[in-house]
């Protein structure tokens, strides 16, 4: 996307809102088969609005689609009609919707928006006809043998539908003009296109009132494409028919009363939100270094501490409030999944019904990227896989509807959204079988948890629906949904009983930026361990909580037995603190496994604010349970531990 | 019985008209000579048809047709035209003329357009 045009930017970003407006609004009040007068106005405005801007970035095809469905709603707002059906009228909108949707997607990436609607606003049209009550018909009429000027009294046919027909067209055209055109239509008759409110029986009669008629033929006409190719070769008619007329007035009326409202919103480039993020980032570091200084060291400087504590009050408040800046509610992802449910329960024969709860636990916008596509294949999954077949769900005594619902919540420093279902859960033999097809089964069945069967399904390669549908099941879906939620810094379970349902959930870390951590020292070298995965820390005070089984090291802490990793030992790194009197355990946990770490000495708590491992190191390797660094108070460097995969390096055995 | 008031200057088209309507059981209200006189005779009778000639002295087809109609809309007259008076033809219709039948006729042509233009 040119990021040059600010203008083409400002169109994407109104147009895109405007469509996900229009779409959940259909989805909200298609079920209720009725559209309130509120929703009809919202619809025509935006509509109207679509078909303004797009026409004025020259999208001329996105334009006069927009423009067909304003005709539609305008008529509707008008003139109300009943017996409107709008099952049918949704499913059009929501065509036109994805339309404009794809159209924009191309724009955005820069390619051509060159898609072709026609067929869509034909649609269109004809609904509008249909709700008119307007039928076209086509007639074909011949005079007496020998009455002369037929073309004058074909004229007099054509008055005979002026007032009544909404539109008519004729061949030959130039009957007033044209006297030649009597011999035409004495050889091949008069054709004439009409789109009128009538029934055929009253067409029939008008056309019989002919004087001097020898005999005509009247089609009523389906399709509306004689009509316009009738209408291509013509002039405008005799004259403008006076209703028509009366409407573009006031159309014109409306139009003056669509004064767009300011709101309270502006929109912001996400470059400028990051840069922000970088520098408040930036000058955490900056604070702790004046406030950590090492100069300032056994100093005791009241008046200093009164403004250091003013210091960090306002720095503290300015990095929530630039965290709460980026973040984004999770409802605008969550009403996308209506969308796919709606779709895919039509097309499945299901019938599925969307629980949301949660929608306004706000995430960081990087992370809803993120989420949306791994959350839509956990829905799709659900749908597909999971919920049965309204008859297969009554046999089992269930509620012939399924329902899913997505929960989204935060949890400390991490948040939670989870897909359930209550269809027909996970089949363990079924999973077994595959993975074992598949090749994918690495342990024994026997030795295998519920859990670890259930994790299998998201091992690259692995599918347990035997035809791959359309929507999932390819196999290349569970694991690729890993893959993203794990390069966020999160992870995801799935857990079921089988005949009840299915439950996946995705866990995410909130920030990704500052994070409260614990300062720790080994031998010469700083590490930092985020505080949400220390559960606590103790010396040791009798060497009799020690086990050693088979050369593992193990500490008793109430009664349980945690595995220990001798920090120094893992990075090999060169400490007086070897002996476990002299040193200090602390006890961290990821995905309800344990372990203790021991280390020479806690530091203190501090805010730190992560960075990445310089590239030039990442290209040499990566180091082993390091996530990132950051720059201490005094100036050193400390390496940002990794939780999971210091435990994950442990042979657990529960 | 319907009431027709022929409009026409020749006598000899009076006469064959008027034999014409009586054969067909149509009762001939009224002639009348020329346009102005046609006026008059339409305020006089009445008629439930006309037949109006087109070239006329005084006052041709066209200008009475508008003046009979200026007094009653729902006149239905039938314009009697010869060829080449397409424009004067195109102009009667334009300004409320129920038809027009081209001379030489078929005396069937002009039953089957009074029956037409009466049933409406």
């Amino acid at each position: 996307m040119s990021q040059n045009d600010p203008m083409l930017e400002s169109y994407i970003f109104e147009e895109t809102q405007l469509t996900d407006q229009l779409e959940n609004l259909i989805l909200q009040n298609e079920n209720s088969n009725n559209y309130s007068s509120e929703v009809i106005n919202e619809i025509f405005r935006i509509m109207h609005t679509i078909k303004g801007s797009s026409a004025m970035m020259l999208f001329n095809n996105i334009s006069t689609l927009a423009h067909s469905v304003e005709d539609l709603f305008y008529f509707i707002r008008e003139q109300k009609p009943k017996d409107v059906d709008f099952s049918s009228l949704s499913d059009l909108i929501l065509e036109s919707v994805d339309f404009i949707k794809v159209e924009l997607q191309k724009i955005k990436s820069g390619d051509n928006a060159d898609g072709i609607c026609d067929e869509i606003i034909e649609e269109n049209k004809n609904f509008l006809l249909k709700l008119k009550g307007e039928n076209a018909y086509k007639a074909v009429i011949f005079f007496e043998d020998d009455c002369e000027m037929e073309n004058l009294r074909a004229y007099s046919v054509v008055k005979n539908f002026d007032e009544l027909a909404n539109e008519i067209y004729y061949i030959p055209e130039d009957i007033i003009e044209d006297d030649d055109t009597g011999k035409i239509i004495k050889e091949h008759g008069f054709q004439l296109f009409v789109k009128i409110n009538k029934s055929y029986e009253e067409i029939e009669k008008i056309l019989n009132q002919t004087i001097l008629l020898k005999e005509f033929t009247l089609t009523h006409l389906d399709s509306y494409e004689e009509f316009e190719q009738a209408r291509k070769q013509n002039k405008p008619t005799l004259t403008e028919n006076p209703i028509e007329k009366f409407q573009i007035e006031k159309k014109e009326n409306v139009r003056i009363e669509n004064i767009p409202t300011a709101q309270n919103i502006i929109s912001v480039n996400v470059h400028k939100l990051d840069q922000l993020m970088d520098l408040v980032g930036e000058m955490v570091i900056a604070e702790a270094m004046v406030l950590q200084n090492p100069d300032l060291n056994g100093l005791k400087l009241d008046n200093f501490e009164n403004s250091a504590s003013q210091l960090h009050k306002v720095t503290s408040e300015l990095q929530d409030l630039v965290m709460s800046i980026r973040m984004v509610p999770i409802s605008n992802t969550f009403q996308k999944m209506h969308r796919i449910v709606r779709d895919m329960s039509k097309q499945l024969n299901k019938e599925v019904q969307l629980k949301l709860i949660g929608e306004d636990t706000e995430v960081d916008k990087n992370v809803i990227e993120h989420i949306s596509d791994p959350l839509m294949h956990l829905v799709r999954n659900s749908i597909d896989h999971g919920i049965e077949l309204p008859a297969e769900r009554e046999n089992n005594g269930k509620n012939k509807i399924g329902v899913v619902t997505i929960e989204a919540k935060n949890s400390g420093n991490d948040v939670t959204v989870s897909v359930e279902d209550d269809g027909q859960g996970l089949n363990k033999e079924k999973i077994l079988k595959k993975a074992k097809k598949n090749g994918i089964l690495k342990k024994s069945p026997e030795e295998m948890t519920d859990k670890e069967i259930y994790n299998l399904v998201f091992m690259p390669g692995f599918s347990t629906n035997e035809n791959v549908t359309e929507f999932s099941g390819r196999g290349v879906g569970m694991d690729v949904v890993v893959k993203n939620i794990e390069a966020i810094g999160g992870s995801v379970s799935i857990s079921s009983v089988e005949g009840k349902g299915s439950t996946t959930t995705i866990k995410i870390p909130l920030t990704l930026a500052i994070i409260d951590g614990m300062n720790i020292k080994v031998g010469d070298t700083y590490f930092t361990i985020p505080l949400t995965v220390i559960r606590e820390s103790f010396r040791l005070i009798e060497m009799d909580s020690i086990i050693n089984i088979n050369g593992n090291e193990m500490v008793m802490v109430r009664g349980e037995c945690y595995p220990i990793i001798r920090i120094h030992e893992f990075y090999g790194l060169d400490t007086k603190i070897t002996d476990f009197k002299d040193g200090i355990f602390i006890m961290i946990e990821k995905d309800e496994k344990y372990i203790c770490i021991f280390v020479d000495e806690l530091l203190g708590q501090q805010e730190v604010v992560v960075k990445s491992i310089p590239n030039y190191i990442k290209n040499i390797g990566t180091i082993r349970a390091i996530t990132g660094c950051t720059l201490l108070g005094d100036g050193n460097i400390s390496l940002i531990l990794d939780a999971g995969w210091l435990i994950s390096t442990v042979n657990i055995s529960n | 019985m319907a009431k027709v008031l022929i409009i026409d200057d020749a006598s000899f088209i009076r006469c064959t008209l008027k034999a014409m309507l009586e054969r067909n059981g149509y009762e001939v209200a009224g002639e009348a000579v020329d346009g102005i006189d046609g006026i008059l005779k339409y305020k006089q009778c009445s008629p439930d048809i006309v037949t109006m000639d087109i070239s006329m002295p005084k006052m041709n087809g066209l200008d009475s047709l508008k003046e009979i109609i200026k007094y009653d809309p729902n006149a239905k007259i039938i314009m009697l035209s010869a060829m080449g008076q397409e424009l004067m033809v195109k102009n009667a219709v334009i300004n409320g003329a129920k038809t027009f039948i081209v001379k030489p006729f078929k005396e069937e042509m002009l039953m089957k357009t009074l029956t037409k233009v009466l049933s409406v």
